[in-house]
């Protein structure tokens, strides 16, 4: 061999050694993959949409298909997210699914009182755990087409059923419901967003009840405020905190601390029209900033997710809109820009396109520090033929009411929007995001609603519920591999509501900052654990831990990582 | 035979009508124009509506008339000048080719459930053209309007006929530069009907009239989902359509 033939042979090896490395490299990198494993614990319940009779029950179920929705919740302290789930149809029951923590569940929903609500008046549409009274004990509201149910938890794995005391009497189409406390007074207030305007869809006298139009409606059931009195009732604050204005078709409602001010404010999603922006004065009102925080829009807004995805320090906002073949709306991803005003960047981070959208939730899946994105979608999925063509005529013939339901062609074994994959965005830690979904294995088809995302087995990964419309939920188990180091945080308020909605924790660690908060529901059908997970990568110790309560109290605190730590406001890491 | 004639007869009568200024619109014409230059849309608006108003039929002054409405996002108003102006010359064709484009105009705007209302009153005011004066834009701006229907829609294959016909057009006469839009325009017909071996056909003698144009070679250049990501590029509804039709006038033979 000559000295050039050895040369080469040599450079050669060397590429050959190089390129083995490639791989190993690689495989440092976290595998992001889920079981769907419901049946198996147990789980597998499906939905039932509420079925109409008469004249326009066809076009009523259908603008009514929205009620599949999870709560995530420990209900009964024992250090496990037990699962609560709606079901829509006269006489079906919900599900509360206690969980025995070897990730199987058991319902428990007849026996703690709490499997009502789809009475022959009333359509259950979503359902959010939360303390109202601060006797350290989940309570829980159901939201309904009608008036809502709150039961007290009684503390032995019963509930009563409290309505009639509590002062939310008040009949409206809710669809979405959060608990977070606008006044800072140390209770849980609750805001509702309404689809129709108060009329009882299943004693209909005027059938004019449909959309006024279909991309600026003004005839929805908006939104409305119930301010917690600390007596175990509400009373209606809406116009006087400022909401009255919103007239659109809602369907969904986000808290979170936009402005860094410490105060909690809201973006209300709109089907058929614009959302709306409002921050918090800090004197029981809001002020809407919508025309210069985003600008009005037309779309058809379903979901509300607060969450610091790039890791700047302020949090933006994720809302899903429609996205097929025959309507090109793209979602919205308003990144904060810090000033008051949010910029759109659905395309540019690659998450702009997820069909015919529902709910989307941040979370850091894989434990790397940068929160990911699930989002399901798809409206329904049956025969063969599509509905699309049909509603041309509705849309386009000059003077048609299209408020009548009678107006609308009957769709029938239709599809409309089906069979549409589910989304799930790996955020690459450079403003932009990879779908994973196949791989992860949340690709499926199903007409997905509601998303609950809660760390059901306490091993620092965070699962998922999928609730599917007039299909069985999935429950994905999360068994990524090579994930990074986390800590997860059950915030207990003292001064402050006792669950900590609206807290705000800041962990730096591995190089980078992250802000989460305590969320009272956010995201459309769906809440999710209150506990605050981090992801840390590869970081072993954590630089600084500060919390800053609802109260204004800031505190930091240390806790040890990969475990789930208990904090009380004012006395620092407690025992569970 | 007699329809080869009768559609140059057409065409060149789209051509008379736009070629030039005649009346007393022209003055009104030549000040919309001065304060276009200035950016005052009010009185450019104003003078150019006169202007319409005198000549209906005048391409020229309707198409600077959207143009300057675009502008100056007076969408509504311009509807609502051809709303009324077509009303009363209802026999004009030019007018109701406008009429369309107006309505194009505004759907980057609008919400999506409008956009489908505005493509709709759209094509209808296109068709109202089309049927009192098949000639060359008439046909070509129709099928391109069917083009921009979602496939679920199935109008396509309206849109390839039309295309077609002004492909028949505009064979036998003069080559303008404006006349390659008609082999893109059909090729991207035929791929939307599943039609691809046709398409490519289209494109190909496209090129061989056109052998500088980017966009015909774009698209031989390209297959499956390229392909695809180069045809829909054309056909977002959120992007504005130009519908200047200055070409008609400016083009130069070839």
């Amino acid at each position: 061999m000559d000295k050039l033939s050895k040369l080469k042979a040599l450079l050669l090896s060397f590429v050959l050694v190089f390129q083995a490395g490639a791989p190993a490299a690689q495989n440092s990198q976290p595998v992001v993959r889920f079981e769907e494993i419901a049946a198996k614990a147990g789980m597998r319940v499906q939905h039932h949409t509420h079925t109409f009779h008469g004249k326009n029950a066809d076009v009523l179920h259908m603008f009514t298909s929205g009620g599949a929705a999870v709560a995530v919740g420990d209900y009964d302290n024992d250090g496990f997210e037990d699962i609560f789930i709606t079901d829509s149809d006269t006489g079906k029951p919900n599900h509360l699914f206690h969980n025995n923590g070897n990730f199987t569940f058991t319902d428990v929903a007849a026996k703690a009182g709490v499997a009502g609500g789809n009475d022959p008046l009333s359509v259950v549409s979503d359902a959010l755990w939360f303390d109202y009274d601060n006797d350290g004990k989940l309570d829980l509201l159901i939201a309904r087409f009608g008036t809502p149910i709150l039961y007290h938890n009684e503390g032995n794995g019963k509930f009563k059923d409290v309505t009639a005391t509590s002062g939310l009497n008040k009949f409206g189409n809710s669809i979405a419901v959060i608990a977070f406390d606008y006044d800072n007074d140390g209770y849980l207030d609750l805001l509702f967003g309404n689809y129709f305007k108060p009329v009882n869809l299943l004693d209909l006298k005027d059938p004019h009840v449909l959309p006024n139009d279909l991309d600026n409606a003004t005839n929805g059931g908006g939104v409305t405020l119930w301010r917690n009195t600390g007596k175990g009732s509400f009373e209606e604050v809406t116009q006087k905190a400022g909401l009255a204005n919103v007239t659109g078709w809602v369907l969904d409602v986000g808290h979170g601390d936009l402005n860094n001010d410490g105060l909690q404010d809201i973006y209300i999603a709109c089907d058929y029209g614009t959302d709306h922006v409002f921050l918090n004065n800090g004197n029981g009102t809001f002020r809407e900033i919508t025309e210069k925080a985003t600008g009005w829009d037309t779309k058809k807004g379903m979901n509300v997710d607060v969450a610091d995805y790039d890791n700047d320090g302020w949090m933006d906002i994720y809302v899903t809109n429609i996205t097929d073949e025959y309507m090109k709306e793209c979602n919205m991803l308003w990144h904060n820009n810090a000033d008051g005003t949010f910029t759109d960047v659905s395309r540019e981070t690659g998450t702009c396109d997820t069909g015919w959208g529902w709910a989307a939730k941040f979370a850091d899946f894989d434990n790397d520090g940068w929160q990911d994105l699930f989002v399901v979608n798809g409206l329904r999925s049956a025969g063969p033929e599509s509905y699309v063509p049909l509603i041309l005529p509705v849309i386009t013939t000059p003077g048609l009411d299209i408020t009548d339901p009678g107006n609308w062609p009957d769709i029938g074994n239709r599809t409309w929007s089906g069979y549409q994959k589910k989304r799930l965005f790996r955020n690459l830690a450079n403003g932009t995001f990879k779908e994973i979904s196949a791989e992860a294995g949340v690709d499926n088809q199903f007409d997905g609603r509601g998303i609950g995302i809660g760390d059901f087995d306490n091993d620092g990964r965070l699962d998922m519920v999928q609730t599917n419309a007039d299909q069985p939920l999935l429950l994905f188990h999360n068994v990524s591999e090579r994930t990074g180091n986390w800590i997860e945080l059950k915030l207990i308020g003292t001064k402050s509501n006792r669950d900590a909605i609206g807290a705000r924790v800041k962990v730096a660690a591995g190089g980078i900052t992250q802000i989460r908060e305590v969320d009272g529901g956010n995201g459309y059908a769906g809440q999710s654990t209150r506990r605050v997970h981090f992801g840390l990568g590869g970081a072993t110790t954590i630089n600084h831990i500060e919390i800053r309560w609802p109260s204004g109290r800031v505190e930091s605190v240390t806790v040890p990582v990969n475990k789930i730590s208990y904090i009380e406001e004012g006395r620092g890491v407690v025992p569970r | 035979m007699i329809r080869k004639l009768s559609y140059s007869l057409s065409l060149f009568l789209a051509v008379c009508l736009l070629s030039g200024p005649s009346r007393a619109s022209d003055s009104d014409y030549q000040q919309a124009m001065k304060a276009l230059g200035s950016n005052d849309f009010a009185n450019a608006l104003h003078y150019l509506e006169s202007a319409v108003t005198d000549d209906p039929d005048n391409l020229r002054y309707a198409s600077e008339y959207r143009q300057a409405a675009i502008k100056s996002k007076e969408f509504d108003r311009a509807l609502s000048f051809f709303e009324k102006l077509s009303a009363a010359k209802p026999q004009s064709a030019n007018l109701h080719l406008n009429f369309g484009f107006a309505y194009v105009d505004k759907i980057p705007v609008a919400g999506s459930i409008t956009q489908v209302i505005l493509a709709n009153k759209a094509l209808n005011e296109f068709t109202r053209a089309v049927e009192l004066q098949p000639n060359w834009i008439n046909l070509y701006t129709r099928g391109m309007s069917y083009l921009f229907w979602p496939k679920i829609f199935n109008r396509a294959p309206m849109g390839v006929a039309d295309l077609e016909k002004a492909m028949k057009v505009q064979s036998p006469g003069p080559k303008k530069n404006y006349y390659v839009k008609t082999y893109l325009a059909l090729g991207d017909g035929y791929w939307k009907t599943d039609q691809l071996e046709k398409a490519r056909a289209v494109w190909q003698e496209g090129l061989k009239q056109f052998p500088d144009n980017q966009q015909l070679k774009t698209r031989l250049e390209r297959q499956g989902d390229d392909l695809q990501k180069a045809i829909e590029a054309n056909f977002d509804p959120n992007k504005r359509v130009d519908t200047d039709l200055r070409d008609l006038w400016t083009s130069s033979q070839n």
